[in-house]
């Protein structure tokens, strides 16, 4: 006992005085980032003050180190390559401004590159003008947390992704906010990962991309005006709640796209002025749960071979087209949501109406078949051919019915 | 009546042309996987004989969505690695198989004129055409198996 006693007191003296603290500023001894990694050993701390450092390939490999930015100060990799080359456990950046990083079709390069690394925290960093911004790959165990991350995919049509994920897994992406690149968050085979409350805008494509990526959670996060809000495929078992899609506009546009999923959860979302709110194709047992649909065009286009998906306790408000469907019913069921369409009664006043709800119009059906027809949206033709099929459905699948709607918008 | 004539009479020009339209980045997207087609060094396109036009963000993306009804297209081309926004033919293309090329949809697959001087057919991982089809469709990379 006592020999652990000292052995622990020793661990901790060692470990303390080992420790130590490297400044690097433009006047002082270590006027270069580089300078000062080289120099460190594991456990040390890196302070970089403000100024411009024009460096890159700044590589940290098997040293446990944390790197504080002072105001910001910036790293300029002046379109040379990647600024940050790290493969080591235990080690945290923060508080750098990384800008310029150029583009390159055969290398990925990055603001902050992570490769077969463990236990990690990047923070409160701001990167600009860059190709990739936080690159991590077969990485696990990190927070990648309040970065700001900005580019300018959209005029150039040629960028990387703001946080890139691949192989990786047990991460944490909070609090970041990421405009103008490609895709503000992407994760290839990346699993158990929580993406809570990030903002991602004008992003070219995506703002956020799942590919083949399971076990996943997105929360309360905002997409805005991306190409497309969120794009899950070829992935299993993804929690979505609370998070707002808005304003993912034109004609190849969703505000969430799902392709080849099983077994997810929507519950808490709204989705608010998107050309598409929801496409589904082949996606099996999704629950919608209590989800907002506003002033959508379409607030969800089912697509084939979508199997035991529920929709309930939904509220469709001021869509042109509630649910589209191609294909079978195929044990998709619809119960309890609230359509602002809705023209019927409730005689005996429990809050359901006494006459079953069709969310597919005919018209709808038409414009699947040949999209050119939307022209004729909201004449008067249109709304009698919608009338008549409600009256007696012909084309439109019979059983896709809601037999309890509500007649009053759901509170959650 | 005249006048509509005068309309449709530039339609049928139009209709029947078989040459492939340049793919707008940023705009158009897949039509196998639907994603917006981004990258100007992974992308492929075909033509259908009646003028119809496929674009698609991936090379796998385009033998996943013919293999069945190829023999009806007119074109086929996929996008120059070494020269990202050129396209070429998919005869005249070797295709390469590694881990570095990250493709869009995650066959790790790229495209490079065969008389290119990068081009090396020894190498086990590249392939012509034909190979490819039968590579990838047996290897179904589509559905996450490395």
């Amino acid at each position: 006992m006592k020999k652990l006693i000292l052995f622990f007191f020793l661990f901790f003296f060692v470990s303390t005085v080992a420790a130590k603290e490297i400044i690097v500023c433009h006047e002082c001894e270590i006027s270069s980032i580089k300078q000062a990694v080289e120099l460190a050993v594991s456990g040390d701390t890196i302070r970089i003050k403000k100024g411009l450092y024009k460096e890159y390939e700044i590589e940290i490999i098997g040293k446990s180190l944390t790197i504080i930015g002072e105001d910001y100060p910036v790293i300029d990799a002046e379109m040379k390559g990647t600024a940050f080359k790290i493969k080591a456990d235990d080690f945290s950046i923060e508080g750098l401004h990384i800008k310029n990083i150029g583009t390159s079709h055969t290398s990925d390069n990055a603001a902050i590159l992570v490769s077969r690394s463990k236990n990690f925290s990047i923070k409160n960093n701001r990167l600009s003008n860059i190709f990739f911004g936080i690159l991590l790959e077969r990485s696990e165990n990190g927070i990648i947390e309040g970065n700001i991350i900005r580019s300018k995919a959209r005029s150039q049509a040629n960028s990387g992704n703001g946080i890139h994920v691949w192989h990786s897994k047990e991460l944490i992406i909070e609090d970041n906010d990421v405009q103008g690149v490609r895709d503000g968050i992407y994760l290839e085979f990346a699993n158990n990962c929580d993406i809570i409350n990030n903002v991602c805008k004008e992003n070219l494509r995506y703002g956020l991309h799942f590919m083949f990526s399971d076990h996943n959670r997105y929360l309360e996060n905002l997409f805005e005006n991306n190409g497309a809000g969120v794009a899950v495929m070829y992935s299993k078992f993804i929690e979505m709640e609370r998070n707002l899609f808005r304003k993912n506009w034109g004609s190849a546009s969703y505000g969430l796209l799902l392709k080849e999923i099983n077994d997810a959860t929507l519950k808490h979302n709204i989705f608010e002025d998107n050309t598409i709110a929801i496409s589904a194709d082949n996606t099996n047992r999704i629950d919608y749960l209590e989800n907002d649909f506003i002033s959508n065009g379409y607030a969800i286009r089912i697509r084939g071979a979508c199997y035991k998906n529920v929709f309930r306790r939904n509220n469709f408000l001021a869509n042109s087209f509630d649910v589209a469907y191609t294909g079978n019913i195929n044990e998709n069921e619809f119960s309890r949501n609230y359509w602002s369409d809705y023209t019927g009664y409730d005689l005996n006043k429990d809050g359901i109406g006494d006459v079953p709800f069709r969310p597919v119009k005919l018209f709808s059906y038409l414009v699947n078949t040949t999209p050119e027809a939307i022209i004729l949206l909201r004449s008067m033709f249109i709304g009698l051919l919608d009338f008549s099929e409600k009256v007696s459905p012909v084309f439109t699948p019979a059983e896709l019915v809601d037999p309890q709607p509500k007649m009053k918008k759901i509170k959650w | 009546m005249k006048n509509l004539l005068y309309l449709l009479i530039p339609v049928f020009f139009i209709s029947c042309s078989t040459n492939p339209q340049p793919i707008d980045y940023g705009k158009d997207s897949c039509d196998f996987c639907e994603m917006t087609i981004v990258d100007r060094s992974f992308s492929a396109q075909a033509v259908s004989k009646k003028g119809k036009q496929f674009k698609y963000d991936a090379i796998e993306c385009m033998v996943n969505d013919l293999h069945d009804h190829s023999e009806g297209m007119a074109i086929q081309q996929v996008a120059d690695f070494s020269n990202p926004g050129n396209m070429i033919a998919v005869e005249q293309a070797l295709f390469i198989v590694n881990d570095s090329l990250k493709s869009p949809m995650g066959a790790n697959l790229a495209a490079i004129r065969k008389e290119s001087s990068i081009a090396s057919p020894q190498n086990a991982h590249t392939y012509y055409w034909n190979d490819l089809i039968t590579y990838l469709l047996e290897k179904d990379s589509l559905f996450g198996i490395e």
